[in-house]
């Protein structure tokens, strides 16, 4: 009867706009009339008339009025939610092994990147409070020679005349700040001694102005005009006084300068780089440091001087930077030492590592990363597990579907009970997290708080991550738990094919480990670089040298070494101005032989007596030692300065005069081997030693480890009777040295907490993964058994399938980590090599650790009476 | 208003629905006008109009069952209800006492 059919796109148009409530019977009439219509006036007037009574019947707009025949519940309904909460808790109890290994996975990730995000969002913070912070510019000097030197400070009349000569700032101010200082303060007959590590700051009083630090007591305006006038903040007030009402009390500093407190400061807030904490009027600097006061010290730059501007709104850094140039050419007209001076925006001074920032943006972004990454392979396993599991829900499942349940309530149902673990595994991170925080906080030096009702951030993010997770996690477990076919549910016929996804599991597996052996890689490769930098030959003895300060006039400082020399575990003393690797370091330009200009390079001076080649165990390779000498007669250098300047021989140095740092003028003597004079980042800088009594700043001490404790307290013992109004400081020369690496020591210590938890992640993952493995294998390893396999054999079953998983993991860990790892090295300029083992070690690490997961569990499955598992039907 | 107004089209369809009795849909409606009536008559019209008197409560609907024919879509069946029969019957009482009350001559002039 149906042997015409109406055009199908304005049946299409029906559909689409007709009146749901009577859609299905209206086609079905339709359809009936046009058959008709056909029979009655032809095709072509049928076609026609059905389009015309088509669009007639048009309802674009009409809704259901009409109830569903069967109405549903509402799937978010009160009853059906607690109905989810109520069967997930009772799959969860029944399955406790289960749960643990989900939640505890979960609970690491998160962890993890809760901590990550409240260690980025600390530093992303800093500076950010004070008003107008936009235009709040540090001037900075680019110091270009043959290579570019970056440095975060100006010559000391540069914010001056910047101030006199222009209108681009609204406030300039100077800041002179001078660290690790010695404060006594004297209440009655008493003088109690304190060195602060932060130190003095001599500040202008537009500086207040500029930053957001607010007084409690006193008016800032004025209280930093007369010399000798001092603000401290409230916690130093009360560390001195025992009080903040302390206006007007004096203490003194560096054992010479006498200040009046005129005002005290609120406690600064931590997330600001201004860390001084003792500000000093800057009139007073000039009894501080002459030359540094003056007005035409153009000559060098000090890091302690600082010149801070405020920018008026709408003058563009570019039109502020073309003046500069201007100062280079009137005040350092000869030097080929071009300085460049550039405004840095205050919002990069904490990120800026080239001008001494603390915290590379670079770190907080591999951190987020790494943190991203946890919670991948933590939401991986949860997969992982959940869709193995399953297969025990299949009963459930079934009964369900029977019942009417539609495929998005199993899945939202899934889904409650994945918000159920997670919320779980949420939960205890936060508890972890307050536990583990004030270790997190040493680790990296910051005063991070959990707090949930001011820090809505935090929150914001735990609750977000806390629904991605859940969705992440639950949806793949959740769509193959609502496509079950009911009959074959009920049955218990389902397996392994019905599931599917064990491929999808098994890249899971594979990116779970490559994860982990990236970490792991890179792991080995920074410990290795690590132990290379401290462990290798730095040209130089650095074993059993003990530095300590200076503190007295250059005369009592020979008095001191003498009877330092008598101590019976001492086995050599040298005045130095400092170790030969330091990044105390002084630079200059030398001018050498009868060359008319100053040479293109940088030198390093190492101003010392000529016991340094002894103590230090340097190498002469041509000439002499120099001879003892309180000012500066002869000098020694290294090859490296040889060779910058360019000579046929080393030995043509010999005897050639050399003046260096303007004033110092004396002959070259010898030539000594090359030797680490700073990090591994850099290279070896060409470094000159002389003789200058009054440059010296340590003593360094060469100590037989034999009788140490005994050696130590006679030397402090010497050291104190002689300065009397210090405080008493040592350190090893190792531990100095290991500071360079302070940062690549708390990246390694970050990597192997974090490679560690991703392992752990991992295994929790392939554990799991095994168990499934282990169940869906029980018949076909009892009719091997039956048919006589050795346990050795089925082992290798389960072996095999993990042993070409992390093979595979590892073929693309190992290209990224190599990628990664070299990019890392670039930063040294010594380095060592990527060999093969250092893959070849991390590989074999993970087959090791990931055998030891299987083995346990797969060891249970091959060891079980075939009998039991063959009768099991 | 006291009584439903019932259209002119409206009331024969009425009608025929009450003729068609258990077999009324969309399709037998419109036929059987056609063929009773002789003239074209829009099924959309039919439809629109069925639709209407079920809101208004003078016919009342039940889908039927599976059919094979029509792609498997159920039909529609139309019934009318007891006001719609009243109705009907309040029309046709109407209309005759409006004849009884025409004049004999009248009606012969009209040759009936």
């Amino acid at each position: 009867m149906m042997r015409y059919f109406p055009p199908r796109w304005i049946t299409a148009l029906f559909r689409w706009f007709a009146d749901p409530d009577t859609l299905e019977e209206t086609e079905g009439d339709l359809l009936e009339m046009y058959a008709y219509w056909v029979g009655a006036v032809g095709l072509r007037k049928a076609r026609w008339k059905y389009i015309f009574t088509v669009v007639r019947l048009l309802r674009p707009f009409a809704k259901h009025k009409r109830s569903k025949e069967y109405p549903q519940p509402f799937l978010f309904s009160h009853a059906m939610i607690r109905n989810y909460f109520k069967i997930a808790f009772r799959n969860l109890r029944q399955n406790k092994a289960y749960a643990i290994i989900n939640v505890s996975g979960l609970m690491l990730g998160i962890t993890c990147a809760m901590l990550i995000f409240m260690l980025v969002k600390y530093h992303l913070g800093f500076d950010r409070f004070h008003s107008k912070s936009d235009h709040i510019y540090r001037i900075v000097t680019e110091m270009h020679r043959d290579d570019i030197a970056y440095v975060g400070s100006v010559p000391s009349p540069l914010g001056k005349v910047f101030r006199n000569d222009y209108t681009f700032a609204e406030k300039v101010a100077r800041i002179a700040s001078f660290n690790e200082q010695l404060i006594s303060v004297k209440t009655g007959n008493e003088v109690r001694k304190f060195k602060e590590e932060e130190g003095v700051a001599f500040a202008e009083t537009e500086y207040f102005d500029i930053f957001n630090f607010p007084l409690s007591e006193g008016d800032y305006e004025t209280a930093l005009a007369e010399p000798n006038s001092v603000i401290v903040t409230e916690r130093i007030a009360k560390k001195y006084f025992g009080s903040t009402h302390v206006i007007n009390k004096t203490f003194r500093f560096d054992n010479r300068i006498d200040v009046t407190i005129k005002g005290v400061l609120r406690d600064l807030p931590e997330t600001t780089d201004q860390k001084a904490e003792i500000f000093v009027s800057y009139p007073t600097l000039k009894q501080y440091n002459d030359w540094l006061a003056s007005d035409d010290s153009w000559g060098g730059i000090q890091s302690s001087m600082q010149c801070y501007v405020r920018l008026r709104p709408g003058i563009a850094v570019s039109e502020v930077e073309k003046v500069f140039p201007a100062y280079v050419k009137r005040y350092r007209p000869e030097s080929k030492n071009v300085h460049h001076y550039k405004l840095q925006p205050l919002s990069d001074i904490h990120f800026n590592a080239r001008y001494g920032g603390t915290m590379e943006k670079r770190n907080l972004w591999i951190l987020s990363v790494i943190g991203t990454f946890l919670i991948i392979t933590a939401c991986v396993n949860f997969i992982n597990l959940a869709t193995a599991q399953t297969l025990k829900l299949s009963k459930e499942v079934g009964v369900r579907k029977v019942l009417g349940s539609g495929r998005g309530q199993l899945f939202w149902q899934f889904i409650a009970q994945t918000s159920l673990i997670t919320g779980i595994a949420t939960l205890a991170s936060v508890l972890i997290t307050m536990l583990v925080l004030p270790y997190f906080n040493q680790l990296f030096e910051t005063r991070i708080r959990l707090d949930f009702l001011s820090d809505w951030q935090l929150f914001v993010f735990l609750a977000g991550l806390m629904v991605l997770v859940t969705l992440f996690a639950g949806s793949y477990p959740g769509l193959i738990i609502a496509r079950f076919q009911p009959i074959m549910a009920l049955k218990g016929k389902l397996s392994q094919q019905n599931i599917g996804g064990f491929n999808t599991r098994r890249a899971l597996i594979i990116t779970q480990f490559a994860i982990s052996q990236i970490l792991i890689i890179g792991m080995i490769v920074i410990a290795k670089q690590m132990h290379y930098s401290q462990q290798s030959d730095l040209g130089f003895v650095k074993d059993a040298v003990v530095m300590l300060p200076i503190a007295s006039e250059p005369g009592a400082a020979k008095t001191v070494k003498n009877q330092l020399q008598q101590i019976a575990g001492v086995e050599n003393v040298s005045l130095c101005f400092d170790a030969p690797a330091s990044d105390n370091n002084w630079g200059t330009t030398p001018y050498y032989d009868n060359r008319s200009e100053e040479e293109a390079f940088r030198i390093t001076m190492r101003p010392a007596d000529q016991d340094y080649v002894k103590t230090f165990g340097l190498k002469v390779l041509a000439g002499r030692n120099i001879f003892p000498s309180d000012t500066t007669r002869e000098f020694l250098v290294n090859e490296t300065f040889a060779r910058k300047l360019n000579l046929a021989s080393s030995t043509e140095v010999l005897g050639k005069q050399l003046r260096v740092n303007g004033n110092m003028t004396g002959l070259i003597v010898g030539v000594i081997k090359d030797f680490h004079d700073t990090s591994f980042h850099e290279d070896i800088n060409p470094i000159c030693i002389s003789s200058a009594s009054d440059r010296y700043a340590s003593y360094a001490v060469k100590i037989n480890l034999g009788n140490m404790p005994a050696t130590m307290a006679a030397i402090e013992k010497v050291w104190s009777k002689t300065h009397p109004d210090e405080i008493y400081e040592y350190e090893f020369l190792n531990d100095q040295i290991a500071s360079f690496y302070d940062t690549e020591a708390l990246m390694l210590t970050l990597i192997q907490i974090f490679s560690s938890i991703a392992v752990f992640i991992g295994c929790l993952g392939l554990y799991g993964l095994v168990s499934f493995m282990a169940v869906q294998k029980t018949k076909e390893i009892g009719i091997r058994k039956v048919l006589g396999s050795s346990i050795n054999q089925i082992l290798w079953i389960f072996g095999k399938e993990f042993v070409l998983l992390i093979v595979f993991a590892f073929c693309i860990a190992a290209p990224v980590a190599w990628w990664l790892m070299r990019g890392w090295l670039k930063d040294f300029k010594f380095r060592i090599e990527l060999g093969a083992w250092i893959f070849a070690l991390s590989i074999f690490i993970t087959l090791g650790i990931a055998a030891l997961t299987v083995l346990f569990k797969s060891f249970r499955a091959a060891t079980m009476d075939p009998v039991k598992s063959l009768r099991n039907e | 208003m006291k009584r439903t107004f019932l259209g002119e089209f409206e009331e024969v369809v009425l009608l025929t629905v009450a003729i068609l009795g258990e077999e009324a849909y969309g399709v037998t409606v419109t036929q059987e006008l056609e063929q009773k009536t002789g003239r074209s008559v829009g099924f959309s019209t039919v439809h629109t109009t069925l639709q209407r008197m079920e809101e208004k409560g003078l016919l009342s609907s039940k889908m039927g069952g599976a059919t094979a024919e029509r792609g498997g879509r159920r039909k529609r069946f139309f019934t009318v209800t007891a006001f719609g029969r009243k109705a009907l019957q309040e029309v046709k009482q109407v209309r005759e006492e409006l004849w009884n009350a025409l004049p004999p001559q009248t009606l012969q002039l009209m040759g009936g």
